[in-house]
């Protein structure tokens, strides 16, 4: 189904407030759970919003900026997806799919925000020096001005004026094409928890991995409650363990520096 | 940059002068929700610094009133490199802003943040994206790939709970001044240790649940997936590539747009010779 101009707006709209949400990591309402939801509810879709919110919430579980690199936006990924899921009437995670390339334009776009407003800095700076706080609020807020203002852009060209080529483009794909789309769909969550495991993982925390694993293999669950309460057990265990161990160790250093500073050898 | 300034302002006896008044508990519950601000003017060249400063300039404007000298250097100090957890800051904006109102010298200040945002960076990215976000995201996606309106709802509610929680944390910073830095130094390696091994559990049981690969190949009659793989262990292929991809993350050190890229080859190929 095609997109209104109404419903093109209020895209864009919405891509200003999740964007800048996404710039300042402050409701997540970046993520795609629930920006897909938000878009299906503007274009009158909320089941499927809320299904491509799912599926791509977990594409986007291990790509987190929290290693330094900036991954592709989820915000744009969850609005897009939603997008082309509803105008081309693909399935949702082929539509998460042909959604990346617009979330990985953003990420490049926020990336050279992040260089060109270095040179805001020194106007900072300089009304700090002054102290004054109008002109230094003015350049923070001349900052997320442009930021939301790339968000809308960029939402309503691909949402709003794009849609009829991308529809066609869409159209055109053999049926093996559109099928490895959905393939990768699938299989794109490795590559977040792939990212999460270089971070976290150490040979040490091997067994708790693997016991996730088993745990949410052999319960036949819906979720992965099961397994983050056994996470739970096993980090309270380690908690009381690490506490005990950490006394023990002050104690022991204690008893070594009495023991140098007394100079008796048969302390210990 | 410590200039002669900043020292010979750290020798001046620190009395309070020029109408600076005291904070009041509103002032603080402002700053935990200011603190939302941490990332507004975010650049490589300081990270965090300017939106740092920013969210504090109304408190600082109370405590130095009409002392311009005292904002000017306080802006200006607090102006230098910062990166650190948006979700756990207002703690370290409530313990420094103590600190501004005793008039502690600037250089003890500056020492404090220096050496505590590091830390907190760390404890906060172990909470907040290693360790909830894989149980939230989990858990909401699960209900929600199923077109559950609770999904969004539940992560939606968890979210705004981890905002909320900013204000009583920048309280907590105020009130525990410098005994809060004891607590978060001794503690900051065991919290991050038992939060990677919550989330590493869960990455765990997401891996089984949610990367699904699946194989179409026949040998003769024998489907390779449903009468060997799942006979040998069931998502075996979905741990097998997801170690694949971490071994080229970390020993190959692919970038992970490279990865993303190699996903869509992978299946797109499988896909047209009928692999998968």
């Amino acid at each position: 189904m095609p997109i209104t101009l109404t419903q093109g707006l209020l895209l864009g709209i919405f891509a200003i407030i999740a964007g800048l949400d996404s710039w300042l990591e402050v409701l997540y309402i970046f993520r795609p759970i629930i920006s897909c939801t938000i878009t299906g509810i503007i274009l009158g879709d909320v089941t499927m919003g809320i299904i491509a919110g799912g599926l791509t919430e977990l594409a986007f579980a291990g790509l987190t900026p929290a290693g330094g690199t900036q991954p592709p936006n989820p915000a744009v990924c969850g609005i897009m997806t939603v997008v082309i899921a509803h105008t081309t009437s693909v399935a949702p995670a082929t539509a998460m799919s042909l959604s990346l390339p617009f979330a990985m334009l953003m990420q490049y776009i926020l990336l050279m925000f992040y260089s060109l407003f270095s040179v805001f800095m020194p106007v900072m700076d300089k009304a700090a020096g002054q102290a004054d706080t109008k002109k230094f609020a003015s350049m923070a807020y001349l900052m997320m001005g442009i930021v939301g203002a790339a968000f809308f852009i960029i939402i309503f060209l691909s949402a709003y004026a794009a849609q009829g080529p991308m529809s066609a483009l869409v159209k055109s794909m053999p049926q093996w094409l559109i099928h490895g789309f959905e393939l990768s769909g699938a299989a794109l969550p490795a590559v977040g928890f792939a990212m999460l495991l270089k971070v976290l993982l150490r040979v040490e925390y091997v067994p708790f991995l693997l016991l996730g694993f088993v745990v949410s293999s052999f319960i036949n669950f819906s979720n992965v409650l099961p397994a983050a309460v056994i996470g739970v057990v096993f980090a309270m265990i380690e908690f009381f363990r690490d506490k005990k161990n950490k006394a023990l160790q002050d104690e022991i250093d204690e008893l070594k520096k009495n023991n140098v500073s007394g100079g008796e050898e048969d302390g210990i | 940059m410590a200039s002669n300034d900043d020292i010979q302002q750290n020798q001046t006896p620190t009395t309070p002068k020029d109408g600076g008044s005291k904070l009041t508990s509103h002032d603080i519950t402002m700053l935990g929700v200011r603190s939302a601000l941490l990332q507004s003017a975010f650049s490589y060249e300081r990270m965090q610094a300017a939106g740092w400063a920013w969210a504090q300039v109304p408190v600082w404007k109370k405590i130095f009133g009409k002392d311009k000298k005292a904002l000017s250097e306080a802006m200006t100090d607090n102006m230098e490199f910062i990166n650190t957890s948006p979700p756990l800051v207002s703690i370290l904006m409530g313990l420094l802003t103590s600190m501004e109102e005793k008039r502690v010298d600037r250089q003890t200040i500056r020492g404090l943040k220096n050496g505590l945002f590091g830390p907190m960076a760390g404890i906060g990215d172990a909470i907040y994206w290693f360790t909830l976000m894989p149980i939230v995201g989990g858990i909401a996606a699960s209900f929600a790939s199923k077109g559950n309106p609770i999904g969004p709802i539940l992560f939606f509610a968890v979210y705004v709970g981890i905002f909320l929680c900013r204000i009583p944390f920048a309280h907590l910073g105020y009130n525990l001044g410098t005994k809060a830095i004891d607590v978060i130094q001794d503690n900051s390696e065991i919290i991050a240790r038992v939060a990677t091994i919550m989330g590493l559990t869960v990455i765990g049981a997401l891996i089984s649940s949610y990367v699904s690969l699946s194989l179409k190949v026949k040998i003769g009659a024998v489907s390779l997936q449903k009468d060997f793989l799942d006979k040998v262990f069931p998502n075996i292929l979905p741990l097998a590539f997801t170690f694949l991809l971490f071994w080229l993350l970390k020993k190959k050190q692919v970038s992970p747009i490279l990865l993303i890229a190699l996903v869509f080859v992978l299946c797109i190929v499988c896909s047209f010779f009928g692999i998968m």
